[in-house]
């Protein structure tokens, strides 16, 4: 259903995509990486608003680049928030499917139903500079989905809701997810977003994109023993880190040592726990000044770090 | 049958080109109904009769109906109209970016072009029925004789001005959007005011040799004109002067979806 090869955008000296190469199917897959990773470059890509510097993208087996026949079966619902704020959800809508090339009675019709089904029926003749994020984050959904695409691309969908919206939001889309399992013509969902847990929640196949590389693919549990199978650090503040090294270097899983500074020492582990509790008592031992000791970087941005690195084949 | 089979089943000229055109033209007209606009337009149709009703309050014996003639062309179908296209026309693609709505028309089949067609439609009707009034209360406030007939050729000459340079000004508008209102200043400038008094080839390609030639055919002035000023008209029969300005309209609206079709904009939130 969509493929890209080798595929790199670049814009003047900044790089937004470099070099993917990847296959999607039908089905919900999450695209997720921190701000500024790429996605958005790399969805710009896929929904044919941008042209790839080298490389080659195939929607439907055809360029998707202003491509009308590409475009007429893709639906996008853009991260940046909708500043049209004369229009109503009703117009705004209605408008976006016209321009998908139905009729102005076939569109009413469908920006009509579509409102209703995320939650918008009540509020749809209201401007939408009267509306909450919320409800405009559920305006620009209903507007990607009302010409009932097969491939719904969604760009930090949730981005800034309450939990409520979100929650409804999540279960909006995946409901499509699901649907798109079931439709007699194979559809995609592709949702990018920085948080794992929202992509999680689709049950979506998963591609995590860092300085516009693709460094990861698979399922969130593949992704996750992925990144488990990877040392983690452990940072130690001391005035002897040389000596502390010495002590533990014969303990079992520690696998590497740095040293930062004249008082830092940073041990790569896939053991951290045993390592620190061996850390304790060698300190105590031996009397050792301690000031600090950290945990490697758990969350997404360290996440992601880690496998920056084992896709560049460091410590794997 | 799902909605793509029914589009593909009918993808005729009226859904694949007619109708987003069209919703474009209406949305953008929608958009124009607001107080700063309307203001604006207010403006636009009072400032000629006010000009008009000071020069006449000027001259006590009466404005000379030639005289009246020339300054109600000068400001109604060239000052109004450069004015209004520049408010309507030259923001077609910045106003989009601007507003966040750009990726969602980019990602339409069709949209680039529906969006430069259907706001030079917009703006077509919005500067022409601006323009149109400017010129009726002009005439009636400068008491110009016989005033029916002149208010006719004043709105040829006003749609043929807007038909025409609005097209003129989708070039800067697609090729600069965020600096387009300058950009389309200076083509204004240096194209329409410029070349366009040059007595030469290159004022053939101008929409204002074509409105004063025409002016000048359907007000009976062609024997009146000195020399020098003959040099500044092309004395052509009246169809091919109208034929012209549709012609370059076309030629400039179909280069400017051309450029369009091409334009990327690189997604800022990322950059």
């Amino acid at each position: 259903m969509l493929s890209l090869t080798h595929v790199t955008k670049v814009f003047g000296s900044v790089i937004g995509v470099n070099d993917v190469t990847v296959e999607l199917g039908a089905g919900a897959h999450g695209l997720l990486g921190p701000n500024g990773a790429g996605k958005t470059t790399l969805l710009g890509l896929i929904t044919g608003q941008l042209r790839p510097t080298m490389g080659q993208v195939r929607v439907f087996g055809e360029h998707p680049f202003a491509n009308p026949r590409v475009l007429r079966r893709i639906g996008f619902c853009p991260a940046a928030d909708l500043l049209e704020r004369r229009a109503t959800p009703r117009e705004w809508v209605r408008y976006l499917v016209q321009l998908s090339g139905f009729r102005r009675d076939a569109a009413a019709e469908r920006a009509d139903r579509e409102l209703d089904r995320v939650g918008l029926g009540e509020a749809m003749d209201r401007p939408l500079s009267t509306l909450s994020k919320g409800m405009r984050q559920r305006a620009k959904l209903a507007g990607a989905m009302a010409h009932a695409p097969d491939l719904l691309v969604l760009d930090e969908p949730f981005d800034g809701l309450d939990p409520v919206a979100r929650h409804d939001l999540v279960g909006l889309v995946r409901r499509w997810a699901v649907s798109a399992d079931t439709a007699e013509v194979p559809r995609t969902l592709i949702v990018a977003s920085h948080l794992l847990h929202e992509v999680e929640a689709l049950h979506a196949g998963l591609a995590v994109i860092l300085g516009g590389r693709l460094v990861a693919s698979g399922t969130a549990g593949e992704i996750r023993d992925m990144v488990d199978a990877m040392p983690s650090e452990i940072r130690i503040r001391c005035d002897t880190p040389r000596r502390l090294a010495e002590l533990v270097c014969s303990t079992d899983g520690a696998e590497g040592f740095r040293f930062e500074g004249d008082d830092l020492l940073v041990v790569a582990t896939r053991q951290p726990r045993a390592l620190a509790e061996r850390i304790a008592s060698v300190a105590v031992e031996e009397r050792l000044a301690i000031e600090e000791v950290a945990a490697g970087d758990r969350s997404l941005e360290g996440i992601f770090g880690r496998l920056v690195r084992l896709h560049r084949g460091v410590g794997s | 049958m799902t909605a793509t089979d029914a589009i593909h089943a009918d993808a005729s000229f009226r859904t694949a080109v007619l109708s987003p055109t069209l919703a474009v033209m209406s949305f953008q007209l929608g958009r124009l109904l607001s107080r700063q606009r309307l203001l604006l337009a207010g403006l636009g149709v009072l400032f000629p009769a006010a000009v008009m009703l000071a020069v006449r309050r000027t001259v006590a014996e009466g404005l000379d109906r030639d005289l009246a003639v020339t300054m109600i062309y000068a400001l109604v179908p060239e000052a109004v109209c450069m004015l209004g296209l520049l408010v309507t026309m030259c923001p077609a693609v910045a106003d989009e970016l601007e507003r966040g709505t750009w990726i969602h028309i980019a990602v339409r089949p069709g949209g680039r072009r529906a969006l430069l067609v259907g706001t030079y439609l917009a703006a077509v009707i919005w500067t022409s029925a601006v323009a149109i009034l400017a010129a009726c209360l002009a005439v009636l406030v400068a008491r110009v004789p016989r005033p029916l007939p002149l208010i006719g050729i004043l709105a040829v000459l006003v749609v043929l001005s807007t038909l025409g340079r609005a097209a003129l000004f989708a070039l800067p508008a697609v090729i600069l959007p965020k600096r387009a209102l300058v950009a389309s200043v200076a083509v204004a400038l240096v194209v329409e005011y410029l070349a366009g008094f040059i007595p030469a080839v290159i004022n053939q390609a101008t929409v204002s040799l074509r409105l004063r030639s025409l002016l000048v055919e359907w007000m009976g002035w062609r024997q009146k004109l000195p020399v020098e000023m003959q040099m500044l008209i092309d004395p052509q029969p009246a169809w091919v002067h109208i034929v012209a300005v549709f012609g370059l309209a076309a030629v400039l609206l179909v280069v400017a979806v051309k450029i369009l079709d091409f334009r990327q904009f690189p997604p800022s939130v990322e950059l």
